[in-house]
């Protein structure tokens, strides 16, 4: 049973039919899946197969991305409320646009597929100073500060993850506090993540959630 | 030849000595004329004499009339533009903010009565009485099914157009065809006469297949319909396209495509063909770090494969101001050298 309903929701993830994800859902916690299974066995699983397809298919879109946050954070936070008991955190990560970038959809997307993954996100908006990353980083215990910068002098220029990477260092934080960057400059050059000094990035959103959850492990490991 | 006569020659595939060569230098010109952004943008002279003095200074063919691409927000109620002397401006307060600002928004009667539309105006004048019998004028316009990106932010037109009550979206949508269908008609009027159609909803990048073909595929032929196709350039925001040129080209009649540099050059050449212009886009994002070195090959790489045949341009994308000067001279050195024909 658990197979079927698997495929019945990434199909409707895959078809970014949001109503019919719903739909599968609730069939499955009628059919007597827990909110738990829900999540875990079917909500997560999908989002590690988006993340999958997105790398493998070329013709994975935007809107794909955009709808498996969405319905997985939407599902998620309605199971939350019917858990047995608080489910474990994997860690914090503080994200926002860069600054002078008011582009929030990427971000969007990584946050819907955090929240799912179990990340606890402090979401910084749009247009973010640099120390305001890294005051918020130090004061939250985050382990992952993520800036996404859809255009060029936002992802390259000297206030956004350059600066951020410079403070990490001037307060000693850089092994504590990991940084990672996407958005569209970084899909066409994939080389730029490390000229602006960023840990790792991400050529989508729906990947960015599994690069920043193996970051957290990485710190917390460490 | 002029340059104007030989991307007509490019597009027909007539003798020409050499491939068009276009530029997309924005931002540059505020440099050029020692000014920092906002008081560059904020006069259509300024705008007019920076487009006449970089093409003067690298030999390009074309010009630009784009501000930037918030001037369609501000002639559908923008009030706030974030400017950057790093770098391009950006619309800072969106006019839609809820699904009742649709039910509001008014595309104005006449655009070129608008104030908004006034700088543009004078750009384009002193572009078509200064260069205008000799070099493409270039003008950008964002089709209805991208314009909502603008007017509400990126992530609230996907969920309005993924999720959200299909009346509205569409109410939403023919606003933003009416508009672009007076655009075009404001811009040729004024003398533009390569029309850059920002469709990056156009590429199955975006959206599936499935709804490019059944929703945003009408709605640009509901934008073109009007207007026709003439000077239309099929632009989706350096997105790659190749799997809906040949319906874009059957459908819609846009026979001129400007390729992502994500997609392979040599398979839109070889679907476009003779039918049409094929533009080659070299990545200036990596010309921002390579030496001339790699961007002189990069061209040679793409000439190679597009001038077979003719119907072939070299051009860039909105160029970084973060590319160094000796890139952009190598890039054009090279698309002059390389697109040469014997």
């Amino acid at each position: 049973m658990l197979e079927r309903i698997v495929k019945a929701y990434n199909e409707a993830v895959f078809e970014t039919d949001k109503e019919a994800a719903f739909e599968v859902v609730e069939a499955a916690l009628a059919g007597g899946l827990t909110a738990e299974d829900v999540v875990f066995k079917v909500v997560i699983p999908a989002v590690e197969e988006m993340m999958s397809n997105i790398t493998k298919d070329p013709d994975a879109n935007l809107a794909q991305h955009f709808m498996t946050a969405q319905i997985a954070a939407e599902v998620t936070e309605k199971m939350l409320l019917k858990f047995q008991q608080p489910p474990e955190i994997i860690g914090k990560v503080v994200m926002g646009t860069a600054h002078g970038d008011l582009h929030s959809l990427g971000k969007r997307i990584v946050m819907g597929c955090l929240k799912a993954l179990m990340v606890d996100v402090v979401d910084l908006g749009v247009n973010v100073p640099a120390e305001r990353f890294v005051d918020v980083a130090q004061a939250e215990n985050a382990q992952v500060i993520a800036i996404s910068a859809m255009m060029v002098h936002t992802a390259t220029g000297e206030n956004g993850a350059s600066k951020v990477r410079r403070i990490l260092h001037e307060r000693g934080l850089e092994e504590r506090i990991k940084l990672v960057v996407g958005g569209a400059p970084y899909r066409f050059d994939d080389g730029l993540y490390q000229t602006v000094g960023a840990d790792a990035w991400a050529a989508d959103g729906v990947n960015a959630g599994r690069i920043i959850v193996d970051l957290i492990r990485g710190i917390k490991k460490s | 030849m002029t340059p104007l006569d030989i991307l007509v020659a490019a597009v027909n595939g007539t003798p020409a000595p050499r491939i068009p060569v276009f530029c997309s230098l924005l931002d540059q010109g505020a440099r050029e004329l020692g000014m920092s952004a906002r008081e560059y943008f904020a006069n259509g002279e300024h705008v007019a004499a920076g487009q006449l003095k970089l093409r003067a200074r690298y030999g390009y063919d074309n010009v630009w009339s784009l501000f930037y691409v918030g001037k369609e927000a501000e002639l559908l109620g923008c009030n706030e533009i974030l400017f950057a002397d790093d770098g391009p401006p950006n619309v800072a307060d969106f006019v839609i903010k809820s699904y009742d600002d649709i039910a509001k928004l008014e595309v104005p009667d006449d655009i070129t009565a608008h104030p908004a539309w006034q700088e543009t105006a004078r750009c384009l004048k002193i572009l078509r009485d200064e260069v205008g019998s000799a070099h493409p004028i270039c003008a950008y316009l964002t089709a209805s099914t991208t314009l909502p990106s603008i007017l509400m932010g990126m992530d609230k037109w996907m969920e309005l157009l993924l999720t959200g009550p299909a009346d509205v979206r569409d109410e939403l949508l023919r606003k933003c065809s009416d508009f672009y269908r007076k655009e075009v008609a404001a811009y040729r009027a004024a003398g533009a006469n390569v029309l850059i159609y920002s469709t990056p909803f156009g590429s199955t990048s975006f959206v599936g297949m499935k709804r490019f073909q059944s929703l945003v595929m009408p709605w640009m032929q509901r934008d073109l319909a009007p207007g026709g196709v003439d000077g239309v350039v099929y632009y989706c925001g350096m997105a790659p396209f190749n799997n809906v040129i040949a319906q874009v080209m059957d459908e819609l009649h846009i026979n001129v495509h400007y390729i992502s540099p994500l997609a392979e050059l040599a398979e839109a050449k070889a679907i476009i063909g003779n039918r049409g212009l094929t533009c080659g886009v070299i990545d200036d994002i990596k010309m921002i770090h390579w030496t001339p070195e790699q961007t002189r090959a990069e061209v040679k790489r793409l000439c190679d494969i597009g001038k077979v045949g003719q119907h072939f341009l070299l051009g860039t994308g909105v160029m970084p101001l973060g590319v160094p000067e000796a890139n952009i001279r190598a890039m054009l050195d090279a698309a002059f050298e390389f697109g040469s024909y014997p």
